[in-house]
């Protein structure tokens, strides 16, 4: 064997010198241990069968891509023989050809990935049909033995699976708000990306607009419109409101830049809060709410709504949470703690204990009733975990809580509890209840990310912002957060990915999204049981979606250059 | 002289107590519970109303208190559960029904954590294969699963597949494998385990401990003469050995199985049946059977008559044993199956059948049960520790084997390939986070490349691996709450019908989240405790 390889490369070589040990050859790609020489004989005889039962099934394409294979393994075996390698055999070398093993595996894969490839384009596009019509789709498909595709109920449903019963008179409110934050992304791409918009007045602007986004938005695709007739009345009284913003906004900068004071800055802050109520006040009565968004809300449009309120309206929560689980404020002191706890005791003791402890027949009724004592080793307990600290105790509870248990149990929670827990008579519709459950869960989660971050910050910054004099608030808002938040961003991008795909479980709850429309696609009566051709085309938008999150996130981290100071 | 020591600035001496920290901190948690405590009074306030009007806390003496609200636990359930480990019929109570439930779970999270940490790690490797077709499919694999929801894929399998599979009759068997795969869901071969078993167990045990001791002995002969052997492969033949050996004695000296024959039939033994089938046959030898059947001259009618009629209970593993036997020896045979013993001994008694079936002991007790008892003689069957069970088509079902139900096969083909993809990437990372000078050093020390795998990079790779993979497990044992939208019985499934139905819905509640805060923290508690094992001691 060794002969006959060394007489080729010499006469393919023109007298170079070649360093081919077919020795070491072997027994690097066969003998190297009896698994491996298995696992060798398992991949040949399965390439071997695989290509037999594809040949017969796709012929033609099965010889070309074999024949195709056999000629570029002998180019490359001859490349490798002569070391005369160009780039195209030096990567099949590299990457396909490496090892007889992954030769044998590249054959393998190659067949099965163009036999599923070829499987799904014919599926999905040769024998397909596209047409809107269903009687026509039912001829076009009845061609063939086993029918591909019937993309018409997709595209028939295409406006159901975007805003499903979202009024056709009120599709100005979603143009608007496409074309709005349209602008209001590209705007301020344009303007954040710039330095010389650093400290502008132009971008405190675009923060101003973004802070109020939110509310806007809602209320547009809430319908909110003037109560018919008073439309003048309400113009005069929103102008009134915006006029007195206006002036509150110069008033309070010229007292707070006149007297910079702790407790001007307070008055302030109470000067907004009743602002804020005077305009609520003022505007209440002239503003209706014209669609009802457990009827008019549906398909992609409360997926997004509900996504993007969920992030949104996690966030602050997520980092209250994480602060307070960390909190390092003294907690109760242990005399008081204990002293509460024993008079609890003592009060369940005397009026519970003693007369079950008496009416009790067997020990384990016995132990039972003295439950009360169970008020002492509780307040042991909040003693030695929490340092008496209540705030850490709740946060802690509610986040592992939440986090121990399934998103559907506490969507169906508040679906079915929440109207338990409200006095009799108030109701909640149940978009809203959804909304609140998703927020309060994606919460939990959040401050446990955003927790991570918090432990990353070195004890040295916490110090450092105390010896410059900041307060608390300052410190948090100035030195910590940005820094443990920018570190997290990741697992925080990560986790409303996770989010934008939770959304699904409302379907299960009875509201309409995205996948409840895809569901109620096959129960229509002109396209009755399609159900594969709406799925796969919300596997589409959920990947994008997801994809289009995980791409700019990794693009923001690198901006912000996380893992690199 | 000058003043030594100046007076301290007033005001100074000591903090007002509204800026004390100790005093604030104390008073804001105070006001903290006080909000806490009035909230809840709240909520508990307007839940006794709504509540109190429901009547779900009432107590048999007409009295509200919240120990009466469990009572309903032991109420008739009175709804079907399609399956269930543990017996279950509908006049079983709702505690018996969520405890199926919650087996179920434990059942999906058990096979779910195990087939999925399979599936991840060997993607999780492929994702680093030289192979640049392997680690791409890998990487689509990943992305696709990871970057689409769960509920969708699981809606897509069970919808979309495994609904959409042929009728029982049209089964498709991937790679003429013994697997069908039908609208029945999904029915493979399986083993059934026989008395002895336990017996063979035993040597098993044995054979690990002989294994470990061989290990060790050669270990320490190794260092001391300073010449490599294969342990591995000695310590694996040692194992190999005993628990071959335990498979013929576990088989030779059981003696549980039986068949039950009238003395008419002259069957004393085994090896009679044959002589009793042939005699009803036209041909000589029992291998001649599918030629005449192919020839004409046997017609299937008349086989099917002169075959062994056997009785026996559905799904029993006597069963298995005796017709795994008959099928070896070529013996045609039909089985009646019933669902109890004393059916199949009616039908036996009647004379439906020529053959009993069942374990020794419950055939001797069924014989002293009949008249003429004598006329009827028990005969011992060979057995071995486990048999395999292959299922086949017989009728319009499938018999023996395991059977997977769609929903059951959805949910469990879901949660898996869907964990699989997050727990590839923490796989990959693992690896990947092991320093390359590790390996060289490896190289460099003239480690093989499995004990670079098994001694250098593993442990550590290990380190970075188990508590993501902790947060992964928990994922999936959530997760599998999502078995309501495929219909598989698991318990938030079981919870919500027991809701719907008695309308205990605070109760229900809580008892299902202490159920799911259990499982989560039992799953955490065994991977942190596992996780100090392995992390790296520091000093």
């Amino acid at each position: 064997m060794t002969t006959w390889i060394q007489s080729l490369q010499e006469r393919v070589g023109n007298g170079r010198e070649f360093h081919f040990d077919s020795g070491r050859f072997i027994r690097e790609n066969i003998t190297k241990s009896w698994l491996f020489t298995l696992w060798l004989i398992i991949l040949t005889y399965l390439t071997l069968a695989y290509t037999i039962s594809q040949f017969r099934s796709l012929p033609f394409t099965t010889g070309v891509l074999v024949l195709a294979w056999l000629l570029t393994v002998s180019l490359t075996v001859y490349n490798e023989i002569t070391r005369s390698h160009n780039t195209l055999t030096l990567w099949l070398r590299n990457n396909l050809y490496s090892s007889i093993t992954n030769t044998l595996l590249s054959l393998l894969l190659v067949l099965a990935i163009v036999a599923a490839v070829w499987g799904f384009i014919d599926y999905a596009f040769l024998r397909a049909s596209f047409t809107r019509v269903p009687e026509e789709a039912q001829a076009i498909l009845a061609q063939f033995d086993s029918p591909g595709a019937n993309w018409g109920a997709v595209l028939d449903n295409m406006r159901n699976l975007m805003v499903f019963r979202y009024p056709k008179e009120d599709s100005w409110r979603l143009w608007f708000v496409i074309l709005y934050m349209g602008a209001l992304l590209a705007a301020s791409t344009f303007v954040f990306s710039q330095e010389r918009f650093r400290r502008h007045r132009i971008r405190q602007a675009l923060t101003g607009i973004w802070l109020a986004t939110p509310v806007l938005t809602f209320m547009l695709l809430l319908g909110v419109k003037p109560v018919p007739g008073r439309t003048v009345d309400f113009l005069i009284r929103l102008l009134a409101v915006l006029a007195g913003l206006v002036a509150l906004f110069f008033l309070s900068r010229g007292l707070l830049k006149r007297f910079p004071s702790l407790i001007v800055s307070f008055l302030v802050t109470v000067l907004w809060a009743a602002a804020a109520v005077t305009a609520v006040y003022l505007l209440r009565g002239t503003l209706v709410a014209g669609l009802n968004p457990d009827i008019a809300w549906g398909g992609l449009l409360l997926t997004l709504i509900i996504a993007v309120f969920a992030i949104v309206a996690s966030f602050p929560l997520g980092v209250l949470l994480a602060l307070g689980r960390r909190s390092q404020i003294r907690g109760i002191p242990p005399w008081l703690t204990y002293s509460t706890a024993a008079v609890f005791t003592a009060y369940y003791l005397y009026t519970n204990t003693l007369p079950a402890f008496a009416a009790a027949t067997t020990i384990v009724q016995q132990l039972f009733s003295l439950w009360p004592l169970l008020f002492l080793v509780i307040a042991y307990l909040f003693q030695k975990y929490f340092k008496g600290n209540v705030v850490a105790l709740f946060c802690t509870f509610y986040i592992e809580g939440i986090r121990g248990v399934p998103l559907i149990t506490v969507l169906f929670m508040s679906i079915i509890l929440f109207p338990i827990l409200l006095p009799k008579g108030m109701e909640i519709l149940s978009t809203w209840r959804v909304m609140a459950a998703a927020a309060l869960f994606a919460a939990a989660y959040l401050a446990e990310n955003v927790r991570g971050g918090l432990q990353s910050i070195p004890k040295g910054q916490y110090e450092a912002a105390d010896a410059i004099g900041l307060n608390t608030f300052q410190k948090y808002r100035l030195i910590i957060l940005p820094q443990a938040i920018r570190t997290v961003i990741p697992a925080i991008v990560g986790q409303f990915i996770g989010l934008f795909k939770d959304t699904t479980l409302i379907a299960i709850v009875g509201l309409v999204e995205l996948l409840g429309v895809a569901n109620l696609i096959s129960a229509q009566t002109d396209w009755l049981g399609v159900r594969r051709e709406p799925y796969i085309f919300l596997m589409l938008i959920y990947f994008t979606g997801s994809w289009v999150m995980a791409t700019s996130s990794r693009r923001l981290e690198k901006r912000m250059g996380v893992g690199e100071r | 002289m000058a003043e030594l020591s100046p007076t301290p600035p007033k005001g100074q001496e000591s903090i007002p107590f509204w800026r004390d920290g100790r005093v604030i901190g104390v008073l804001a948690q105070i006001a903290f519970v006080v909000m806490v405590v009035l909230g809840t009074a709240w909520l508990l306030n307007n839940v006794n109303d709504n509540i109190g009007a429901l009547g779900s806390f009432r107590c048999a003496d007409g009295t509200e208190s919240f120990r009466c609200g469990f009572n309903f636990l032991s109420i008739d359930a009175q709804f079907d559960i399609s399956e269930s480990i543990i017996r279950y019929e509908p006049s079983d109570s709702y505690a018996r029904a969520l405890l199926v439930g919650a087996l179920n779970t434990l059942k999906v999270t058990v096979l779910g954590v195990i087939l999925a940490t399979i599936l991840g790690t060997l993607a999780g490797i492929a994702r680093l294969s030289t192979n640049w077709l392997v680690s791409n499919m890998a990487k689509w694999y990943v992305d696709f699963f990871r970057n689409t929801p769960l509920l969708l894929q699981l809606f897509f399998i069970y919808f979309g597949v495994i609904l959409l599979f042929p009728a029982i009759k049209d089964a498709i068997q991937p790679f003429g494998l013994p697997i069908f795969l039908s609208q029945r869901g999904i029915n493979m071969p399986g083993p059934v385990f026989m008395p002895s078993f336990s017996i063979w167990m035993a040597f098993l045990v044995l054979g690990i401990i002989q294994a470990q001791v061989t290990w060790l002995f050669l270990g320490r002969r190794e260092e001391q003469t300073g010449k490599s052997s294969n342990r591995g492969l000695w310590a694996f033949l040692s194992f190999v050995l005993v628990a071959v050996l335990g498979w013929y004695v576990a088989g030779g000296t059981a003696n549980s199985q039986g068949i039950m024959v009238t003395n008419a039939t002259r069957v004393r033994e085994f090896g009679d049946i044959e002589t009793l089938v042939l005699s009803r046959l036209p041909v000589s030898d029992l291998g001649d059977i599918d030629t005449a059947v192919a020839d004409g001259s046997l017609s299937t009618e008349a086989l099917t008559t002169a075959s062994l009629q056997i009785c026996a209970v559905k799904d029993a593993p006597s069963e298995v044993n005796f017709t795994s036997q008959l099928r070896r020896a070529g013996i045609p045979f039909v089985v009646n199956r019933t669902d109890r013993l004393n059916q199949a001994t009616e039908a036996y008694v009647a004379g439906d059948c020529e053959v009993l079936v069942a374990p020794q002991a419950a055939l001797a007790s069924e014989r002293s049960t009949l008249e003429n008892g004598a006329n009827h003689s028990v005969i011992a069957i060979a057995e071995t520790p486990v048999r395999i069970s292959v299922p086949r088509i017989e009728g319009l079902n499938f018999i023996g084997g395991i059977k997977l139900t769609p929903s059951f096969a959805a949910i469990l083909i879901g949660l898996v390939l869907y964990t699989g993809a997050f727990i590839a990437e923490i796989v990959r990372a693992g690896i990947q986070s092991v320093a390359k000078g590790q390996t060289e050093a490896a190289r460099a020390l003239g480690l093989s490349e499995s004990q670079r795998l098994r001694l250098v990079v593993l442990p550590q790779a290990m380190r970075v691996i188990i508590p993501p993979l902790t947060s992964q497990y928990l994922n999936l044992a959530k997760n599998s709450s999502l078995a309501i939208a495929v219909g598989f019985a698991d318990l938030w499934a079981i919870a919500y019908t027991t809701l719907n139905q008695s309308g205990r819905s605070v109760q229900v509640f809580m008892i299902v989240m202490a159920a799911y805060l259990t499982l989560s923290l039992s799953i955490s508690f065994m991977l942190n405790w596992y996780n100090r094992r392995i992390a790296l001691v520091e000093r």
